[in-house]
């Protein structure tokens, strides 16, 4: 088999995301469906104003984590089925020389949508499993008739069958595009060469300098993911703060818990790799006698100014998305009260990012040193 | 001098080891070109890389000026390897992303010699200086290890099989480039490799046999690259 189930298992960050995903999507939708049911027997006026603004809320968290979600798992999706493919060009070189087709060898690539699945499916059912208390929460002030779980079927559909499927279809798309390079390229592990354009300067760039360009012009999608665990990192410990205080508790730690999840997984899957790709890198530099402090900050240091630039971008994204809610949705809510940026749990998020993110990479290198450098110069 | 003592090697678990090197001495005078002979699982490249410092014998000494390089620290040994070694290898080891200058320059910035160009122009590279590693021949690539490895101004150049995987006419080349290098610049030079023929250009001449050295010659009147057999 050319792609094994275990290559698929590997993707675990991916099911993590499509969890989180589907369980926040399973909870609203399944709680608007649930809240439309009964939208008869809602008479009062203050019910009614919070009806539209909860319905309102639903529709933007949907979207908002949906998109967001849904765009993160397809590019660590993506992100991994070239990975896999750079990883075993020669194999997949070899099929190719012996006659396979693209497609014959891409069709393969179905188990990487499988990680999406089970995200799917857990995230479905931990959904069923917290709804009780999450209707409990929505109706903390007992301002709506008592609302029942309902399991609605159709969720099975477009919550897990159509993601999984549209996963897979994309997995084997994007295989199948791929591995259009020549067989040649694929056996002899070529690689294309992005040449960047220099610009004439005064002086020239040291080793170290021209090292960290060159790592940070390579792995692009990488650098993207780090700006991007940052930010969620930043933006959901901020607006579980903030929601401590206008929205409930359980709010509070379900964005925590996802905010948190999300940004591990990520930062995670984004240094392993890091570290997997640099390995060589990093062994020829200490046999020619680079230090370890030398290496750690030139190849993981470079990523690490996005990673701040995330977290300023996450801070700004909570603050503009919870002033629009609070503004658009919620302007007609009586005792909603005014969201103003809080600096104190800007900078405790803002600690706890630094602490975890340094230890992340410390351990990352640590680990890495682990490894002989006679063992990397003979693979 | 470098001087091995004892030097012993085992591989695997304590109760599969599997002893590589089965105590080796070996005394190596400054400016000598020695070669270690072996066939392949002799542990001729298990010694060359504890004789560089890459790796700790399970016990014995390898004594540089009095220094014994078993005994210092990972850090130690770095500052050891920077200050000291230089590495070609079989498989060149270049870093992919990086053009023919970035890649000497590696060697260069360590001991901030600026003059790595005239390397660069030595090994017949000035043209493809912004070439990238994937776009150079093997020749070209071992020559750019070559520059890389001399860039850093080594005491001791540690050769791996160096014309491993090369064909006969860019082998010798490299090989009579190197030998000339060595008795311009003066530093020692242990190679490895399978190549009984390699052995005439050498001073000295190690042979090794399942992880114990049989033979140890000296060779009076070395040969030039082109005199040799392939």
């Amino acid at each position: 088999m050319i792609v094994s189930f275990k290559d698929g298992v590997k993707l675990f960050g991916l099911s993590i995301v499509s969890c989180c995903a589907v369980l926040v999507c399973t909870m609203f939708v399944n709680y608007q469906q649930d809240l439309m049911g009964i939208a008869d027997k809602i008479t009062t006026e203050t019910a009614q104003m919070l009806y539209q603004a909860q319905i309102s809320m639903g529709k933007v968290i949907c979207f908002i984590s949906g998109c967001c979600l849904l765009s993160t798992s397809m590019v660590l999706m993506l992100f991994y089925v070239k990975h896999y493919i750079d990883m075993h060009q020669s194999v997949l070189g070899m099929y190719k020389a012996m006659g396979y087709s693209s497609f014959a060898i891409a069709k393969h690539f179905w188990i990487f949508g499988v990680s999406v699945c089970i995200g799917c499916i857990a995230g479905w059912s931990l959904a069923y499993g917290i709804c009780p208390l999450f209707y409990q929460a929505q109706n903390a002030d007992g301002i709506f008739p008592q609302i029942e779980v309902t399991f609605h079927p159709s969720l099975i559909l477009f919550l897990i069958i159509l993601p999984s499927l549209f996963f897979i279809c994309v997995a084997i798309g994007y295989g199948y595009f791929k591995l259009q390079a020549p067989v040649l390229d694929l056996l002899k592990e070529r690689k294309e060469l992005h040449r960047r354009k220099r610009h004439p300067k005064k002086e020239k760039p040291s080793f170290l300098q021209g090292l960290r360009q060159s790592i940070l012009w390579e792995k692009k999608v990488l650098v993207f993911l780090m700006t991007f665990s940052a930010f969620c990192f930043s933006s959901m410990t901020q607006m579980a703060f903030a929601m401590d205080e206008l929205a409930s508790e359980m709010f509070a730690v379900m964005l925590m818990g996802i905010g948190l999840i999300l940004a591990f997984t990520i930062l995670l899957l984004s240094l392993s790799t890091v570290v997997r790709t640099n390995r060589k890198t990093i062994a020829i530099m200490q046999v020619f006698g680079y230090t370890d402090q030398v290496c750690q900050r030139t190849i993981l240091g470079s990523y690490r100014p996005f990673a701040y630039l995330g977290f300023l971008l996450g801070t700004g994204y909570q603050y503009g998305l919870l002033k629009l809610v609070l503004t658009l949705v919620f302007a007609q809510v009586e005792g909603i009260p005014e969201y103003h940026f809080d600096i104190g749990n800007c900078l405790i998020s803002l600690g706890l990012f630094l602490i975890s993110y340094e230890m992340v990479m410390y351990c990352f290198f640590q680990k890495l040193k682990k490894v002989s450098l006679q063992s990397i110069m003979i693979e | 001098m470098i001087r091995a003592k004892q030097i012993i090697k085992s591989y695997g678990t304590s109760q599969n080891a599997y002893p590589v090197l089965k105590g080796i001495d070996v005394d190596i005078p400054e400016g000598t070109f020695m070669v270690i002979l072996g066939a392949s699982g002799s542990g001729k490249s298990t010694l060359l890389h504890i004789l560089s410092g890459l790796e700790c014998p399970d016990s014995g000494s390898v004594i540089y000026q009095n220094q014994d390089i078993t005994q210092l620290s990972d850090q130690e040994r770095t500052a050891f390897r920077k200050d000291t070694v230089g590495f070609i290898f079989q498989q060149y080891h270049l870093l992919p992303h990086l053009t023919v200058e970035k890649n000497v320059q590696m060697g260069a910035d360590l001991v901030k010699n600026s003059a790595y160009h005239e390397l660069i122009e030595a090994v017949g590279l000035q043209d493809k200086i912004k070439s990238y590693p994937s776009e150079l021949s093997g020749g070209e690539q071992q020559r750019v290890a070559i520059a890389r490895a001399l860039a850093k101004k080594p005491k001791v150049l540690f050769l791996d099989e160096p014309t491993g995987a090369l064909d006969e006419q860019t082998g010798r080349s490299i090989l009579q480039y190197i030998s000339e290098l060595h008795q311009q610049w003066g530093f020692t030079m242990i190679m490895v490799t399978h190549n009984e023929n390699i052995a005439a250009m050498a001073d000295q001449v190690v042979i090794m046999n399942s992880g114990k050295i049989t033979q140890v010659k000296s060779n009076p009147s070395p040969k030039h690259a082109y005199e040799i057999g392939w």
